[in-house]
């Protein structure tokens, strides 16, 4: 097994965190859940479900929802979602088509990508920029980038 | 010190002059403002400094207003912030800093036109109308209404930075009035002395807008915002003719090349 090595792709690569991670969160009280829809994996959605409707949308990569602690409550919270992911999904040439339709047909007002820093995970906004290119609409377009810890690199509007 | 902070920076200027270069100094330029009506506390947030640039520059007004007393510096305020550095603007507040491009580059071309206006026997007034409709048509109407019509509405109009810019607006379209009575009358000094009071406003308005009012708009602006103004500058753009843009890029330029040639 593999420690904090640079070997290996940085996205599959073992990385421990059970020392260095101090929990400053506060544990009482219990939040509710904010999704508000279902399915949400991007290849069972479909862009045509009411709650996508001039939604704004968030479109997840898989493991984002496991590394930001507060995720309901920061970023999926008045947001329809759609989760995928880049680097092990199959089929992935229909995601650019579902963005194109949930711009184009849904006519969603906004979409948010959120992906882990590892390189694979850029396919993602590269995927959602596709989807927009081809649609007829043009709407704001914004990447967030949260590190392995949860922590936000960047956060920018990209068209 | 809280009394303060909540008067004008007209008045605390005109008590207390050396508070203008202090600003100065944090860059904040309200000694130039024409209206002066934004409160102390609302100058400081507005301009995004950090906890800790904002605690001195309270405490350096605080000893100028008191200058007896033993001033302490507050703890710098908990509270996010965002990074410093190059501007990064939403979508839709890209596109009005945008559309300052053209203006500026249309700015840019006033002082040649008022010498040639001035070397002239005869100046081309018609020239000057022309510049007129650019003033008002791609300037004033198809920028300035975007922001009047959508953007102000959604800050609110009754915010003191938000009238600061209103007034500006309103002081652009007193000089076009000038500016037209002067070309109707073959006033050369009317023409040019309203040109470059035009000049000299929307410099400082634009400047204002790109670097301190837009991105103090865009801090506040949620992602479901953001989508919202798009499509209503959206709708406000697809109301106007296909070639608007074009054809004003196209007279800028047109502008710039009798300048060229004439010089």
């Amino acid at each position: 097994m593999h420690g904090h090595g640079m070997e290996g792709c940085p996205g599959s690569r073992t990385q421990d965190f059970r020392d260095n991670k101090e929990n400053k969160g506060d544990e009482s009280g219990k939040r509710a859940s904010e999704l508000k829809q279902w399915p949400i994996q991007l290849h069972l959605i479909s862009p045509m479900a009411p709650y996508y409707q001039k939604a704004d949308l968030l479109l997840s990569a898989d493991c984002v929802a496991y590394t930001a602690g507060d995720f309901h409550k920061d970023y999926l919270k008045g947001k329809s979602i759609a989760i995928a992911c880049p680097k092990l999904d199959e089929g992935q040439e229909v995601y650019a088509e579902k963005i194109q339709s949930l711009i184009d047909d849904a006519k969603i007002n906004t979409l948010t990508v959120m992906t882990m820093q590892v390189p694979c995970c850029a396919g993602l906004v590269a995927t959602a920029q596709a989807g927009a290119s081809q649609a007829k609409r043009k709407i704001p377009l914004k990447s967030i980038v949260l590190s392995l810890q949860g922590d936000v690199l960047s956060e920018e509007w990209v068209s | 010190m809280e009394e303060f902070l909540n008067k004008n920076i007209k008045d605390i200027i005109a008590r207390y002059p050396e508070a203008g270069k202090i600003l100065d100094r944090y860059n904040i330029g309200c000694t130039t403002c024409s209206v002066g009506s934004c409160l102390l506390k609302d100058i400081i947030e507005i301009h995004n400094l950090s906890p800790a640039v904002e605690a001195e520059l309270i405490y350096e007004i605080e000893r100028l207003i008191f200058p007896g007393k033993e001033v302490k510096k507050r703890p710098p305020r908990q509270r996010a912030v965002k990074p410093q550095g190059e501007i990064k603007y939403s979508p839709p507040i890209k596109k009005l800093v945008d559309e300052h491009i053209l203006i500026k580059h249309f700015i840019a071309l006033i002082e040649p036109l008022c010498a040639l206006v001035n070397s002239s026997p005869e100046p081309d007034f018609q020239l000057i109308l022309d510049c007129v409709d650019f003033i008002r048509n791609y300037a004033d109407k198809y920028h300035h209404m975007k922001e009047e019509d959508v953007l102000f509405k959604r800050t609110g109009e009754n915010l003191d930075i938000i009238k600061v810019m209103l007034e500006d607006h309103a002081s652009g379209r007193d000089h076009v009035k000038q500016i037209i009575e002067g070309a109707r009358v073959k006033d050369k000094a009317q023409v040019i002395e309203h040109l470059n009071g035009y000049k000299e406003l929307l410099t400082r308005h634009i400047k204002k807008e790109d670097e301190i009012l837009y991105p103090w708009i865009d801090r506040g602006l949620s992602t479901s915002d953001v989508g919202k103004l798009y499509v209503e500058f959206g709708e406000k753009d697809a109301s106007l003719p296909d070639d608007f843009q074009k054809r004003y890029q196209d007279f800028v330029r047109q502008v710039e090349d009798i300048l060229n040639k004439r010089r």
